[in-house]
């Protein structure tokens, strides 16, 4: 495919994000590039998708996309229901009918486990940061996840410092052990897109962004993900998806800025 | 019957050393009013329990009034981490009892049933569960589903003293009007002992009898209500008033120091012999009244 327009690392990500909803389906979505790929996968090839806002939003229809995070009620905007976490994460997430939920952390290991609460020694001396909020929540209950994550050694990281949600944990059965459904089903980066290795449950390289090489892929990585043989490059955005994100999404570039 | 009340009145009905539950989530209906005056008259030890933290809890830590917090984490969204609350884990002089969103939405949703404890799937194999299964005496087990044999998580009940909602509407008696998403505020409230009801707006019992379906707190459940507009500033009211996005740069400026943190409590709590003040402090009517929200978009 030739593809001559300028789009951004962060565009490439929505729009790989994007991809990743399937029409008709629940989406669980929480603070920043998911609220991209959600809108975007709604204007264009999903548009029966339902949003959740884990506070007690359904399908919002925002004008702006607010500054705040999900407490911003610039977000909240023309939504069909107005509700609870009970409802939302109760009622819909742990009973099973959140379809893909959109996780992002601090770090992530290569069985998919992520960390948004604190780096350092968690007995010791250490960085706090948000800690859960419906994160694990999500991880634990949704039918498959897909995390976003920057492409740095530190982040993309052997061993979490503080295992907030689980992915398949040490891998194999031990996620499906513990009675816990779904999983991590992609890690979007920067710089490459991952699935998980159906019997390790180990991250596993599916196809690197346009401009990038291999090298750059795992010289940034604190493991080594499972290469397969053939290596695709993923399919960059098109110049209606840029169009949609810059015109329509996030004409403000409240969340294309970083 | 009446509960109406002043704030001053509402906040010394909380002996030191309480559970208190606050209704605000990150930004947004946090009960900055009450923090402040929960500081002023110098009320300690609290246990703070919320589902996502609020920059009400952020200040009540900050100023030492806290002794724990049980909550699913928190932050102000994009506008950067509670640092008083951060620095206070970090330094080890908070009590932490960590969850998530949706596993402090059942403890008190078991609270507001009455029921003993309460399954969840979320929380296995993370390492805040290894943490809460720490704590003595215990908040977390295991059984066997006895239906289908299969294992499940138990997490104990939360059932605070006292509740403290944050509302668009309410009347004399307490029965209250929450808009918009309501997160965890039904829950909490009902697993509450009490509640103090803050509300911007005060309406008549008539108001209420006509749209009871709005009505998320019923005033049986109320002990205190106090009416007080502009209480959840800085924070946002929807369809009152949005957050004010100036005051929680210099809120989040202020915090990330303790030397800092204290110049601002000493300038907009102490410094302020009540709310009315404080709202002169940061602007009066002229500043506040662009923040006032559109009816059609709410904030």
């Amino acid at each position: 495919m030739t593809s001559e327009i300028e789009y951004s690392s962060f565009e490439l990500m929505a729009v790989a994000g994007a991809r990743e909803l399937k029409d008709g389906e629940i989406v669980g979505v929480g603070l920043g590039l998911p609220v991209v790929s959600s809108f975007l996968a709604k204007r264009t090839h999903a548009p029966n998708i339902t949003i959740l806002l884990e506070l007690g939003v359904v399908d919002p229809q925002p004008i702006e996309l607010g500054v705040d995070g999900l407490s911003d009620p610039r977000i909240w905007y023309r939504a069909t229901v107005h509700t609870s976490f009970a409802d939302m994460l109760g009622s819909v997430l742990h009973k099973g009918l959140v379809d893909v939920g959109f996780l992002g952390g601090l770090e992530v290991d290569a069985y998919g486990n992520l960390n948004t609460t604190l780096l350092g020694d968690p007995r010791g001396k250490f960085r706090r940061f948000t800690g859960s909020g419906g994160g694990n929540d999500i991880a634990s209950c949704a039918r498959r996840t897909v995390i976003t994550i920057r492409h740095e050694s530190r982040k993309l990281s052997e061993a979490v410092s503080f295992l907030t949600s689980p992915g398949y944990l040490g891998g194999g059965e031990q996620r499906a052990r513990l009675g816990l459904p779904g999983g991590p089903a992609r890690v979007i980066t920067d710089k490459a897109v991952f699935g998980f290795d159906p019997h390790s449950k180990r991250m596993c390289l599916e196809s690197i962004h346009p401009n990038t090489t291999l090298e750059d892929v795992l010289s940034n990585m604190g493991f080594k993900p499972v290469i397969p043989a053939e290596l695709p490059v993923t399919e960059p955005p098109t110049a209606e998806q840029v169009r949609l994100i810059r015109e329509e999404i996030d004409p403000q570039k409240v969340y294309a800025g970083g | 019957m009446s509960k109406l009340t002043t704030l001053a009145e509402s906040v010394a009905s909380i002996p030191s050393g309480s559970h208190v539950a606050l209704s605000g989530f990150a930004t947004a209906r946090c009960s900055m009013a009450f923090a402040h005056e929960v500081i002023r008259q110098g009320i300690q030890r609290l246990t703070v329990s919320q589902c996502v933290a609020g920059i009400d809890a952020d200040i009540l830590v900050g100023a030492g009034a806290v002794e724990q917090v049980i909550n699913g984490g928190g932050s102000r969204g994009r506008s950067g981490q509670h640092q008083c609350l951060c620095r206070a884990i970090e330094q080890g002089t908070l009590v932490s009892e960590e969850l998530s969103s949706l596993s402090m939405t059942f403890r008190y949703l078991a609270g507001s049933l009455g029921l003993p404890f309460i399954p969840i799937r979320s929380l296995n194999g993370s390492d805040i569960l290894k943490r809460l299964r720490e704590i003595d005496p215990p908040v977390a087990s295991t059984m066997k589903d006895p239906f289908t044999g299969e294992d499940w998580l138990l997490l104990k009940p939360l059932l605070p003293d006292v509740s403290v909602v944050q509302v668009q509407a309410a009347d004399e008696d307490g029965n209250a009007w929450i808009l918009g998403p309501r997160w965890d505020n039904e829950e909490q409230a009902k697993a509450s002992s009490r509640v103090i009801v803050i509300t911007e707006r005060l309406v008549s019992n008539e108001t209420i009898r006509r749209e009871p379906d709005r009505t998320r707190i019923p005033g049986f459940r109320v002990s205190h209500v106090v009416h007080l507009p502009f209480s959840a500033h800085p924070s946002s009211v929807y369809q009152v008033y949005d957050f004010d996005r100036q005051h929680i740069k210099l809120y989040a400026e202020a915090s990330r120091t303790p030397e800092g943190f204290k110049d601002y409590l000493d300038r907009y709590v102490l410094g302020v012999r009540e709310h009315w003040e404080y709202l002169e402090k940061v602007g009066g009517m002229k500043y506040l009244s662009r923040l006032m929200a559109d009816p059609v978009l709410g904030y």
